[in-house]
């Protein structure tokens, strides 16, 4: 009795230590009493006291986040293939737009770092002005930032968290480059700790990593979904909102956890969407197809009687 | 020895059967002359190049910080012969009479009163003239300047050119000669000259922090805060390294200016050999801009927040002026004028903080952009329903996608006034391929029977 009282004390304070180390207080044996409701949007939810989180988007990617995108933390959300890096610069910038119009709320900087790589702006291309405005991003709060190799990116990242200058900082690399360790991602998020801004590792085509990421996402690229007119169906053939397959790999959870995702630019706000194949709606219009004929002969007339001319003008 | 110059290297060889030769390097040699002019900045910043083997300082007025102009010309005669150059020189009121005196004549200081008697022995070489002016002054029999100064100036200037009479002229002070300056003059200059030579980087910006602050004090007086900064670094071999750092907004704070230069250090540390140390050390202010007196609140923070500017002058002295730009909107339907990615260089911080359109302004009536644009449109080989429909597959970078849905087309002329009025038509279509890529695709050209095939292209990715 006194052995098992004993062993439960010693893996109390284990989980207290581990929980000290990690930067949270430690989820007691009873959860219910100390957890607030995490259904209040727009605010800053501390799920975990001593980590303040910003919660993303529908109400299972934050169950999933135990609240929300961490606030000082790296996260990390990678590409499998290069040609996905679309997708994934996609997704980094809805957290970006959603991290700024919770940055305005609170009177805090409204600019995002955009650490670019070289290889991925060839591949992939660079941001265009046009499109962020249509995707929610004001053109005039992102700054493009382009090293010529991967420290000089590095440096640019701890100086750009450092200087308080920016709600986020977005650091691009290509791959599972040799000089991006451990200890370098170490360093950025104990350095995104000090300085109390969110550090999003994007990665563009790389495989899994062990890293100092709190949470891992992998984006895929999914089908999206038609225009919806004001009547409620679908405009057939169009394509809507921008879609995503996020799989979450690393994080508290003991399986990788899939969800797809749809980004709303108009009201910046993430919604669940169906991965099932597009709904019939109403055929789009193309305007393409040909002509009916006119003013020509209903059948092939017999040869000799006239002659085709090359054009005459 | 019996060597004279324009002689064939046969000839001067069979006089001195163990003579070296070396091709002449004219730009080794320049570069030569710019590194001594360099060397001269040290007592003045005035100095300009003169031919092939000259150098003109203006001393006006600097004189006296070397003991007067007899000891300011010993020490520069001294040095360059210590450095190993055989150097003459002189000091006059004018170019013109110190060019003849250095060359032809003795090499010293001459007072304005005694110009015309120091000119009158010298040849009339003396006088900068071209080849054929000085022969055909010893043809007629003029050989000496002092000749020149009692004949009657009109028949001269007719015979001769109005050359001669301008090249006397400069040469007495009747007529105003230019020094242009190789580099411009700062409109602030803090030096220290030391008595002992530094090597070390952290006592280099130890020293430019020490200027910065009597700089600090001089700009306060003026109003103004500098926006570019140069440091002259003066090798004690004669080597002079400068290193120039800019910033977005005009500061006058000592700790910024001396992190500007940390940076760049950093930046430049294999190109900066200290060698032997630095004797004298420079800060000028090349650029200064009015800067107002802003009073911090009991936090010390000011009303600005100086944060972001900050960011981008470390970022800027790092790596140079190109690494940050921002996307701007411009007025242009064209995709890649429309968006162009500006280098923050130039902008200050009310400028950065300017919103882009004001909100409840109408959104512009277009389709959809994508989020990144190729910086070239990249060819692809597509199949399509002709003549306007959108692709069924294509084929880009060597994999095959199909397509699964397709929206457009959107066409979109182009600029006559910029592109010409044969510039072919853009059909852009927003495509989805059957993994769920977005791409942005466009064809060049219409279907036309006389005109080539159109070309299929791809510019950009959505979400």
């Amino acid at each position: 009795m006194a052995a098992n009282a004993m062993a439960r004390e010693t893996l109390f304070a284990l989980r207290q230590t581990i929980a000290r180390i990690e930067g949270r207080a430690s989820t007691g044996l009873i959860a219910t009493a100390e957890n607030p409701s995490r259904a209040e949007l727009g605010a800053p939810v501390t799920g975990n006291p001593g980590q303040a989180v910003l919660p993303v988007g529908p109400m299972e990617l934050d169950a999933l986040m135990e609240g929300g995108l961490p606030l000082d933390a790296l996260t990390e959300i990678r590409s499998a293939q290069l040609r996905d890096a679309g997708a994934a610069s996609g997704f980094v910038l809805a957290l970006s737009v959603r991290l700024l119009a919770r940055r305005a709320a609170v009177s805090g900087p409204a600019r995002v770092l955009w650490i670019g790589e070289r290889v991925v702006a060839m591949e992939a291309g660079l941001p265009h002005a046009a499109g962020l405005m249509d995707y929610g991003l004001e053109p005039h709060h992102l700054l493009y930032a382009t090293p010529r190799r991967l420290e000089d990116g590095l440096w640019l990242a701890e100086a750009g968290l450092g200087s308080g200058a920016f709600a986020a900082v977005i650091l691009e690399i290509n791959g599972n480059p040799r000089c991006f360790g451990l200890t370098e991602s170490r360093r950025l998020s104990l350095k995104a700790r000090s300085a109390g801004r969110p550090l999003l590792l994007l990665r563009q085509g790389g495989e899994e990593e062990a890293g100092s990421a709190f949470f891992r996402f992998c984006v895929r690229p999914a089908p999206a979904q038609g225009y919806r007119l004001p009547d409620g169906t679908q405009l057939g053939r169009s394509i809507g909102n921008p879609a995503f397959h996020v799989t979450l790999e690393k994080s508290r959870l003991p399986a990788p956890a899939d969800i797809h995702l749809e980004w709303n630019a108009h009201d910046c706000l993430f919604f669940l969407a169906r991965p099932d194949a597009l709904s019939a709606g109403k055929p789009a219009d193309f305007g393409a197809g040909f002509p009916a004929s006119a003013d020509r002969s209903d059948r092939t007339q017999p040869m000799g009687t006239i002659l085709a001319f090359s054009r005459a003008s | 020895m019996g060597l004279k110059p324009d002689q064939g290297v046969a000839e001067a060889r069979a006089i001195c059967p163990r003579l070296d030769v070396i091709t002449a390097d004219e730009a080794a040699d320049r570069h030569f002359l710019e590194a001594v002019a360099d060397w001269c900045d040290r007592y003045t910043p005035l100095v300009a190049l003169n031919g092939n083997d000259g150098i003109f300082l203006d001393i006006t007025g600097c004189s006296h910080l070397f003991g007067g102009e007899k000891a300011l010309l010993d020490d520069v005669l001294r040095r360059l012969f210590q450095l190993g150059l055989d150097a003459r020189g002189a000091v006059s009121s004018t170019p013109g009479l110190s060019w003849a005196v250095a060359r032809f004549g003795g090499g010293e200081v001459i007072a304005d009163e005694d110009a015309g008697s120091v000119l009158a022995p010298l040849p009339v070489a003396a006088l900068r003239l071209p080849e054929e002016t000085v022969l055909a002054l010893h043809k007629t029999g003029l050989k000496q300047v002092g000749d020149l100064l009692t004949a009657p100036r009109a028949p001269l200037a007719r015979r001769f050119g109005p050359l001669l009479l301008q090249r006397l002229d400069q040469a007495l002070g009747r007529e105003d000669e230019p020094v242009s300056p190789r580099q411009p003059v700062a409109e602030l200059s803090i030096e220290r000259r030391l008595a002992e030579p530094i090597q070390g980087k952290e006592e280099l910006l130890h020293l430019a922090g020490q200027m910065a602050m009597t700089l600090k004090s001089e700009l306060e007086v003026r109003g103004q805060g500098g926006r570019r900064f140069e440091l002259l670094l003066f090798r004690v071999d004669g080597r002079v390294f400068r290193i120039v750092a800019g910033t977005s907004m005009a500061i006058r704070d000592p700790a910024r200016i001396a992190a500007l230069f940390s940076e760049r250090f950093t930046a430049l540390h294999d190109d900066l050999d200290a060698g032997y140390g630095f004797e004298i050390l420079r800060l000028n202010v090349l650029q200064a801009e009015a800067h107002d007196m802003v009073q911090s609140d009991f936090s010390g923070n000011g009303p600005v927040d100086t944060s972001l500017a900050v960011f981008i002058d470390q970022a800027m002295a790092r790596f140079g002026p190109d690494c940050l730009a921002r996307p701007v909107l411009q007025e242009s339907h064209v995709p890649e004028r429309a968006s162009l990615l500006l280098s923050v260089t130039g902008m200050e911080e009310a400028v950065l903080a300017v919103a882009g359109r004001p909100a409840g302004s109408v959104p512009p009536l277009r389709a959809a952009r994508p989020i990144r644009l190729l910086k070239n449109p990249e060819p692809v080989q597509a199949m399509s329903e002709v003549p306007e429909g959108a692709p069924m597959s294509f084929r880009w970078r060597r994999a095959q996608h199909r397509v699964r849905r397709a929206e457009g087309p959107e066409r979109l002329a182009a600029e006559w006034w910029i592109d010409g009025e044969d510039a072919p038509i853009r059909d852009y279509f927003r495509i989805e391929d059957e993994a769920g890529r977005r791409y942005w695709l466009f064809r060049e050209g219409l279907y036309d029977p006389d005109a080539e095939m159109p070309r299929w292209f791809m510019h950009g990715v959505f979400a």
